[in-house]
């Protein structure tokens, strides 16, 4: 560091700056240039050799296919994606996913809408409440399908008793291929749920209060305020809510390995659990990777048009 | 780039949107009042009360229902399906706490849990301060290299890591679990202390330099005691992905001397051909618990955290 002086603007030489554009506005007095690369090098290494290798490697292996358990794998190119398509059990769990991640969504969204303004009328004693909210983000897949399993048994669980009431006689919920799916839908939207409704929380909370004052001018209150100022002002963290839903869905596995393991019928088996079936029970891990680059690009490609309409909505600013 | 606490926003925000909202609507809820009868006011508490009320069904409903069955005896769950347990007991927490299942997986969990937190610390804390710090060449590239693969779900990961675990012959080790969670949580870590490290004004830090401190100095008595909150979170964080990641040490592991608590009680699940109620739900309770203990002392910084980075 002997050049301590700047070099004038306009001079010929300003490309021979010590330092990158921006001068070393943040760098601190008497650095050893090793320092910064040696502070951040096991973080890179490790995040490349654990998450950046493990998944372009996968997607190399999708490409080739071993003829028998333990022999060498030939390269057969996209064969393993055109087998998986002309499958009838991608077809299946391409379904049984679409409804899984299309009630997910839903159900997440008008649930974390209708809990965040809930928790958005009382400022006051927020904290004990959020505290409450964000509780089942602390209980595992599997713990939340035992007290989902529990809650919605056939014979003794509270969703029964409470439909009782009512004279309904209760079903068996998760030995009904109808049915299972509801469950499995409602244990995701759980334990996804206390981060949708921080999000839209939040997002209630820096909302731009002039369109709300605007809208309260003009007369609008409760639902229509809701439903035409309030909801489009939310749109970015709409967006971001159904983003994180879908993508938690997509690529799902612990909730229905736990609660249904696929069944009954095979009424639940996602495309998640189609994977861990071909790759671990089967033993045909390039044709499941074949899959697991399918569900990445899908949801690559979900996430990139969820964007594209949450642009839509959102007001110019 | 400035960093700002986005919940001292939040806070200020919804402040000022209610004292606008006073501003503007002004007068105005007197002559509501007038024409409001008490009923009106009743009707309105309701509607800001029936779905806070709801939320808590919600949310604490399932907790609820798996507590209350973990006191019955394996008879009285059919028999008595009310919330109360008509006689209480603990034979099913008896059981779980003798069992060997629970015990080692416990032991597990713990020994897991405790290394990715410190791993996730030791590794991601210098290199965000490095981000945050530190003008060095190719640092928004490798900074991008280290945040993007945030993006890919752990789905994505379970055959290739599994099939590296096998040709390494680290299959079936806690360290193997250890150094695969850390390498996942090591992107939202780095994300979460640039931005706190960002926040902490270099000014300080520089003159304890001019007063002829360290770099080692720096981090250990001005560094770390301010960053001190986020790396609370932060260790947070890492403990739960480590305390109740499931599929990946379904994968990963094989022998039962090895599992953590979630695949112990997915394996108690599926052992059992007529299934212990009380004793899955008293494993379920014993699992949580734990970690309730912990997450209520620092609950309010884990918030903080999660929206802050979130909201970005």
């Amino acid at each position: 560091m002997t050049t301590a002086t700047k070099p004038k603007a306009g001079t010929k030489q300003w490309w021979r700056r010590t330092g990158p554009p921006g001068g070393d506005s943040n760098a601190l007095i008497g650095q050893n240039k090793a320092t910064p690369y040696l502070f951040s090098l096991p973080a890179i290494v490790l995040v490349a050799a654990f998450l950046g290798f493990p998944v372009l490697w996968g997607v190399w292996q999708s490409l080739y296919r071993k003829p028998s358990l333990g022999a060498a794998a030939d390269w057969v190119g996209l064969e393993n994606y055109r087998d998986l398509f002309s499958s009838d059990e991608f077809w299946h769990s391409l379904n049984r996913t679409t409804v899984f991640v299309v009630g997910s969504v839903v159900l997440g969204t008008v649930l974390g809408l209708f809990f965040a303004f809930a928790l958005f009328r009382i400022v006051g004693r927020l904290r004990f409440l959020r505290a409450v909210t964000v509780s089942p983000y602390i209980v595992s897949n599997v713990a939340a399908a035992v007290m989902f399993r529990i809650l919605f048994n056939g014979q003794f669980g509270t969703v029964n008793q409470i439909l009782g009431w009512f004279g309904i006689d209760g079903p068996s919920w998760l030995a009904d291929p109808a049915l299972a799916m509801v469950v499995v839908i409602f244990t995701q939207v759980w334990t996804d749920l206390p981060l949708t409704i921080l999000l839209l929380l939040g997002g209630l909370m820096i909302l731009d209060k002039a369109y709300l004052e605007a809208a309260l001018v003009d007369g609008a209150t409760g639902w229509t305020r809701s439903r035409y100022v309030t909801i489009p002002l939310l749109a970015p963290q709409l967006m971001i809510s159904t983003v994180w839903l879908s993508y938690s869905t997509l690529t799902g596995l612990g909730v229905v390995l736990a609660l249904t393991g696929g069944g009954p019928l095979k009424s639940t088996q996602t495309m998640a659990m189609e994977m861990y079936t071909t790759a671990f029970r089967n033993l045909r891990f390039n044709e499941a990777l074949a899959l697991a680059t399918f569900i990445l690009i899908l949801n690559a490609f979900l996430t990139m048009g969820y964007v594209l309409i949450g642009r839509r909505y959102e007001y110019e600013s | 780039m400035t960093h700002r606490d986005p919940s001292e926003d939040i806070l200020h925000e919804s402040e000022s949107i209610a004292e606008s909202a006073q501003a503007v609507a002004g007068p105005p809820p007197e002559p509501r009042k007038l024409v409001g009868s008490r009923a009106r006011r009743i009707a309105r508490n309701a509607f800001i009360a029936i779905p806070l009320i709801l939320l808590v069904i919600w949310t604490v409903l399932p907790f609820l229902v798996t507590l209350s069955v973990s006191f019955k005896h394996k008879a009285d769950v059919f028999a008595n399906p009310g919330l109360i347990p008509t006689s209480p007991t603990l034979n099913a927490y008896r059981e779980v706490l003798s069992s060997e299942s629970f015990t080692t997986s416990f032991v597990n969990s713990v020994i897991v849990g405790t290394g990715t937190t410190f791993l996730t610390l030791l590794i991601g804390v210098p290199a965000a301060y490095a981000f945050a710090r530190f003008r060095f060449r190719g640092r928004h590239l490798l900074l991008l290299f280290t945040l993007i693969p945030r993006l890919v779900p752990s789905l994505g990961l379970m055959i290739p890591i599994y099939r590296m675990a096998v040709f390494a012959g680290q299959l079936d080790k806690r360290s193997t679990l250890i150094i695969v969670y850390t390498a996942m949580l090591l992107p939202l870590a780095v994300w979460l202390m640039v931005g706190f490290f960002q926040s902490i004004p270099r000014e300080i830090e520089e003159a304890a330099t001019v007063d002829g401190a360290t770099l080692w100095g720096r981090l250990r008595y001005i560094v770390a005691p301010l960053a001190a909150p986020a790396m609370i979170t932060i260790g947070v964080l890492a403990f739960r992905e480590a305390w109740n990641e499931f599929t990946l040490v379904l994968v990963l592991t094989n022998t039962p001397g090895k599992r953590t608590l979630p695949f112990e009680l997915y394996q108690m699940q599926g052992i059992e051909g007529i299934a212990n109620f009380p004793g899955e739900a008293a494993f379920t309770i014993l699992t949580i618990l734990p970690f309730v203990l912990l997450y209520t002392r620092v609950e309010k910084y884990v918030v903080a955290g999660v929206v802050s980075g979130s909201g970005k």
